[in-house]
């Protein structure tokens, strides 16, 4: 007889469960289960997983929750009395898992969503009474298993006989008839202790005087006995105590043994139970047989309980619409036609209706308009709020979506292909994914909220697993190890998965000196380190926490939170246990609502270019616009100056000839080092180019080594070569390169004529060992049938074997290239407003610091901190006197800087213009601490000279740093007004001199300390008179050098990056700034081995290379060795050199480095 | 009660419960039916290696409580019988991996007794 498992912990059950749903289903399927329970801690959240991994196995699922209870007698808000597994009763149309949803978002309702949160999940014992009956029928649908670890569980303990009879009596007593079931578990611990079979004995007891029925479990958190060290440091990470001081409390796990035993063990196990209770064969036979009559009765049917694979979407009242859907959405395609298509006839418009009645008849076939028209009010939605928002992904591959508005990309234009989006023989609903500035995201939530209705939406939910860092960390705590070693070790593990800890020991070089410390246990008996790199390693992957995901928003209709458990994000709004991965499974509508920084960024900048040029005529002379059709400038440009970015033409000579001059630091995916190497080999000279640039510099294409033959053929170096020369329309615009996944799909037509949709459908099984074989022999005999060669056929095949699995979405690439576009153009044309969008949105992969090099670079004023000038972001400033005068330069933020707080910001800009310190204090109210730290940042220097006083800066801090200490007690604050007096410039004026200037040294480190930046001067300059007795070269002078040229270089570090590459080995970009540009440096194998520890651990560098050029703008180097620039000593001076004397340098004493490099090393 | 940790040769039932043990020479049949328990080991402090995959019996050990008699040998002279001999109850673990029986204590204090 088999035996099924009722209580079963996966590990989705984060910091608790061991095993994946897979592993749990395969064992039980193995062991001849016909059924398996997935009760995750808290939530459902295994439980999609689950179902999945049971209908793999041949197995019934059964699902539910471990959750915990609140004691009636305490707190309720606090206080917990135990935990129960609640299982959902199956083939009931989905009201026991409806009920299951709703206890489980009732057990999240009080919780805050944020860390360390004190209000528990939990329930409450009516909240649970409540649910476990059918509101309609009054039949139970809920059945709640008091076990071991339940308030009556936990009572067993010692000799206290009455107290578990009372408390389970409380239960039998709250709760209706028939809900209630005794959880038999042993683990074999030690007679007497908990989980042990005397507790489980009188658990039995206990259920046998009031004729409840009990049923066996093993309360399994592990696969096999192996998951049992692993549970053990799960529970050291839960509880955040070593192991050793767990094993103190006691609070481990009394036993190894919560392993899902085979039925052969468990039946033994109920022997041993019966046998201990002076039971007879009866009692045995009857507690498995109650134990699958339970199982029994919670089969889950995934179809008609839980809705398994039936999308649903929004009723269609909601988005406005009373007419049948798929009418509707061809109305407003054809209303959308005039708009995108104006003029167009005959043969492209012909053309045009053709696509459109392919794409509405495929939608109206898979019932899927109602999901179109939702996505478009949700996009129609964010417009109206003024919001830039655009689509991004396979949906711009759609005409549909043009045509209503979702998506900016046209595309017949860029011969995309809507099979890639969606086709008949892909019933799972599409991603459409919309692009948000960021800093509107959160709004736009709100808004769709709002807009469909708290119970149709819920936030998407990812899962945060173990990675290298983090399991390291918590496996030095279990171990009970110094928190700082095990951060030194954690901070050399840098992008491999935990579970790969002992082969990276092994072939990295920044882990040589941990692997040698690893290695040394045996003579100093130090055993903890390998017992670390084993216990990482268990960790990897594993869950800790859910979280919002960055961009998905679930869309339903009124049902929805009865088809998933909610509970609260951080955010305040309601998120879906489910993750992306639960979506299809769940029919769930899922859309992508990605906060875009960049999108911010520019939104802002447009804001800054009306601000400064307040109409049309200012706009085209200060941007060097075009003069337009009349003379007046572009139509994209309104009369008020607004810059309709959507509308500015794609074929801007200057913005192109930015892009081939690699200065792209700051433009939308093409700023990284890598990409400003590939875009200075490719030279691109149209928006077309833009896009393949965006789909090659991708892991698949740089890996196979695509990149390469392209740039050859596109350069002419090497003719182009098409396998056939059918599939040179195909491979034309990439020069016989696959590059697309378009072009895939195009290839498998054109040689076996199998319709795009079946040939989207053999793209997707590419690379999937069960699947693809089947196409191959498809693709074999079919083109072979077409008449092509059987070389043809196998060069052909070789192409989509390996190309295809990687290649990439050439509509990904088009929507991508949009911003990517319009970010240049605005650097080209407005640098100013552009880079200050940057700065306040910081949309990029580098440091702020390396953005204020580059405005240095091109000769942008940065206009110092002022109290009165400076605002709460960062303006683009037209500066009336100086050197600079009638240029526009940048004034910086009062934002972000150390110590000052969002209030104090708040009433600093409310209150500007002040005229004294005095009126600062008395109306501001900020710290002391903070008005020093702006002193130290100059934000007084033009009041101080205003109020005509004789001390410098340092003799400022001085003054305020003394009435710091001097009154620092509570409640010596001046009464309001006191001080309103005209007194305040007399205090400036009267401030002592005495002291030296501060050094420009001193200057930027107060910078770098206080706002990451060095704005006075580059953090470099105090160390160029070493790098000049070095010999060292700088940035602008690399582009002069000869390929091959060995030179050495310094920086500091803006950039760290190891990219996927080919055949295997991690090669690392690191890139430095030295004030005139920045150097981008490849460290190939050797190279890392020289290097070791200081690949990634310093922030200052000194590099030996030999340059390479990349192409006619474009060079970097290719790196030999490197040195860290703040240990002097070490550098390479020539011999003959006098023995070095170090000076001061900014960074000194600075701690902060993720602010300063972009590098947490 | 006394804690050792000797080693101890234990033959086993069908079913895997041990049915007689022979220490320190001497033959002892089990005359009770045996309690079994999984206590926990420090494993972070006793083992140097826990590499997934190492199998069972690294978080707990088995227990086993038995009660125990001296075999009579066949060519012990009879008088012995009229005096009843107390069982001893111990203690034994069997070391997961290596399946090694070991005598983890004896409870009943021991009494010199003449043979």
């Amino acid at each position: 007889m088999s035996f099924t498992h009722l209580h079963v912990s996966t590990a989705f059950s984060a910091h608790y469960g061991v095993s994946w749903p897979e592993e749990l289903a395969q064992a039980a399927a193995d062991d001849g289960a016909s059924a398996l329970a997935c009760t995750d801690r808290d939530g459902l959240y295994g439980t999609i997983k689950h179902l999945k991994a049971c209908m793999a196995a041949g197995l019934d699922p059964i699902v539910g929750v471990d959750l915990a209870v609140l004691d009636d007698d305490g707190d309720r808000r606090t206080d917990v009395a135990g935990r129960v597994v609640v299982l959902a009763k199956g083939h009931n149309n989905g009201v026991g898992y409806r009920a299951l949803c709703r206890l489980i978002s009732d057990a999240h309702s009080r919780t805050s969503g944020k860390a360390g949160g004190t209000v528990p999940v939990a329930v409450t014992r009516a909240e649970l009474a409540s649910r476990t009956l059918d509101p309609q029928t009054l039949k139970p649908v809920l059945v709640v298993l008091i076990g071991p670890d339940s308030d009556v569980g936990r009572a067993m303990g010692g000799r206290r006989y009455l107290r578990p009879r009372t408390l389970f009596k409380q239960w039998l007593d709250t709760m209706p008839t028939g809900t209630v079931v005794a959880e038999i578990v042993s683990q074999l611990s030690a007679p007497g202790s908990p989980l042990s079979t005397a507790h489980a004995v009188r658990m039995l007891r206990l259920a046998e005087e009031h004729r409840v029925p009990a049923v066996l479990t093993n309360a399994v958190r592990y696969c096999g006995a192996d998951g049992a060290p692993t549970a053990d440091v799960l529970d050291s990470a839960r509880t955040l105590k070593s192991l050793p001081e767990l094993a103190g409390e006691p609070l481990l796990q009394p036993t190894g043994q919560g392993w899902l035993k085979t039925s052969g063990h468990m039946r033994r196990l109920a022997q041993e139970i019966i046998s201990a209770a002076g039971y007879g064969a009866a009692d045995l036979t009857q507690l498995l047989a109650q134990t699958e009559a339970l199982a029994d009765a919670c089969r889950i049917d995934p179809t008609s309980d839980m809705g398994w694979k039936q999308p649903v979407v929004p009723e269609a009242s909601i988005i406005g619409i009373d007419q049948d859907p798929a009418m509707e959405l061809v109305q407003r395609c054809h209303a959308g036609i005039a708009r995108r298509f104006p003029g167009i006839t005959g043969t492209a418009e012909q053309a045009m209706l053709t696509r459109l009645e392919h794409e509405l008849r495929i939608i109206r076939n898979l019932n899927f308009s109602s999901y179109f028209l939702t996505v478009a009010e949700v996009s129609r939605m964010i417009q109206d709020m003024g919001v830039r928002a655009a689509a991004r992904g396979s949906g711009a591959s759609s005409l549909v979506n043009y045509l209503i508005d979702v998506s900016q990309v046209n595309p017949l234009q860029h011969d995309l292909i809507f099979e890639r989006f969606l086709s008949q023989d892909r019933a799972t609903l599409p991603d459409i994914d919309i692009d948000v500035e960021s800093a509107e995201r959160h709004n736009v939530y709100r808004k769709i909220f709002e807009r469909f209705g708290a119970e149709r939406v819920t936030l998407m939910s990812m899962q945060n697993g173990y990675r290298a860092r983090g399991a390291v960390r918590d496996a030095g705590l279990a171990l009970g190890m110094d928190g700082d070693e095990v951060g030194e070790i954690a901070k050399q593990l840098w992008r491999f998965s935990a579970g790969k800890f002992r082969e990276a020991l092994q072939e990295k070089p920044e882990l040589r000196d941990f692997a040698g410390r690893v290695e040394q246990r045996d003579t100093d008996g130090n055993q903890q380190l390998d017992l670390l790199v084993d216990l990482t390693e268990r960790l990897d992957r594993l869950p800790r926490h859910i979280s919002m995901h960055p961009c998905g928003v679930i869309l339903g209709d009124a049902t929805l939170l009865d088809r998933t458990p909610v509970q609260p994000s951080g955010l305040g709004l309601p998120m879906s246990q489910f993750d992306k991965h639960d979506m299809d499974p769940m029919g769930m509508l899922k859309l992508d609502v990605l906060g875009v920084r960049m999108q911010s960024a520019m939104a802002f900048a447009v804001r800054e270019i009306i601000r400064i040029h307040p109409s049309k005529g200012d706009v085209v002379a200060a941007g060097h616009h075009a003069p337009g059709p009349e003379g007046a400038g572009p139509d994209y440009i309104a009369a008020n100056g607004r810059i309709d970015l959507n509308a500015v033409p794609l074929d801007d000579e200057a913005t192109f000839e930015l892009i081939r001059s690699t200065h792209t630091l700051g433009c939308f995916q093409i700023e990284s080092p890598g990409q400003r190497e590939l875009i200075g080999k490719m030279a691109p000279r149209e928006f077309n180019d833009l896009i393949i640039d965006i789909s090659l510099f991708r892991p698949g294409p740089m890996k196979s080594d695509m990149v390469r033959p392209f740039l050859e053929h596109r350069h002419g170096f090497a003719p182009e070569v098409y396998p056939h020369p059918d599939l040179k329309p195909v491979l034309a615009e990439t020069h016989g390169v696959t590059v697309f996944h378009e072009q895939i799909l195009k290839t498998f037509d054109v040689m076996t004529h199998c319709g795009l949709a079946r040939a989207d459908e053999f793209r997707r099984a590419l690379g999937n060992e069960n699947r693809e074989p089947a196409v191959e022999e498809f693709f074999r005999k079919a083109a072979r049938a077409e008449g092509y060669a059987p070389e043809v056929v196998d060069k052909v095949w070789g192409t989509l074997k390996a190309f295809g699995s990687f290649g990439f979405c050439k509509a990904h690439g088009a929507a991508f290239a949009v911003p990517t576009y319009q970010s240049a153009w605005l650097k080209t044309h407005h640098p100013e407003a552009f880079l200050a969008g940057l700065w306040e949105h910081d949309p990029g992969m580098y440091p702020k610091r390396l953005l204020v090099a580059e405005a240095r670079r091109l000769g942008i004023p940065i206009l110092p901190l002022d109290i009165n000038r400076s605002k709460d972001e960062y303006r683009v400033e037209r500066i009336l006197s100086g050197a600079d005068s009638g240029k526009l330069g940048i004034r910086l933020s009062l934002k972000g800087i150390y110590g000052l707080t969002a209030t104090e910001l708040k009433r600093i800009v409310a209150g500007q213009p002040f005229d004294s310190l005095a009126d600062l204090r008395s109306r501001s109210r900020i710290s002391k601490p903070s008005i020093k730290r702006l002193a130290q940042l100059g934000a007084f220097d033009s009041l101080h000279r205003e109020a005509g006083g004789t001390a410098n800066r340092a003799d400022l801090v001085q003054h305020l740093q003394q009435l710091q200490v001097s009154g620092s007690r509570k409640g010596t604050d001046v009464l309001e007004g006191q001080l309103s007096f005209p007194l305040g410039d007399i205090e400036l004026r009267n401030v002592k001199p005495g002291l030296p200037q501060p050094t420009l040294v001193e200057t930027v480190r107060a910078e770098l300390d206080l706002m990451a930046v060095d704005v006075s001067t580059h953090l470099m300059d105090s160390h160029r008179p070493v790098l000049e007795r070095l010999g060292v070269t700088t940035a602008d002078k690399l582009l002069g050098l000869r390929n091959g040229t060995e030179v050495l270089v310094a920086g500091v570090r803006v950039a760290t990056q190891t990219p996927p590459m080919r055949g295997g080995r991690r090669v690392v970009f690191i890139s430095i700034d030295d004030g005139t540009g920045c150097i981008d440096s490849v460290f190939f194998h050797e190279a890392q081995e020289s290097a070791g520890p200081l690949l990634f651990g310093t922030r200052m560098l000194l590099i030996r290379g030999t340059t390479r050029r990349t192409g006619p703008r474009g060079i970097s180097l290719s790196a030999s060795m490197a040195w860290d620039l703040s240990r002097p000593e070490t550098l390479p001076f020539p011999a003959s050199e006098t023995p070095f004397q170090d000076v001061a340098h900014p960074l000194d004493g600075i701690a902060r480095s993720l602010a300063i490099t972009g590098f947490n090393g | 009660m006394g804690m050792f940790s000797e080693s101890v040769d234990v033959a086993c039932t069908p079913d895997g419960l041990p049915r007689s043990l022979v220490w320190s020479g001497r033959t002892y049949d089990i005359c009770a039916e045996p309690l079994r328990w999984y206590e926990r080991r420090q494993w972070w402090a006793e083992e140097s290696r826990v590499p997934l995959g190492s199998g069972p019996g690294m978080v707990d050990h088995e227990i086993w409580r038995v009660q125990v008699l001296p075999r009579m040998s066949p060519g012990r002279p009879s008088g012995m019988e009229s005096q009843p001999i107390e069982p001893l109850t111990l203690d034994l673990t069997r070391h997961n991996r290596s399946g090694k029986w070991r005598l983890l204590r004896i409870h009943d204090a021991l009494r010199p007794r003449t043979a």
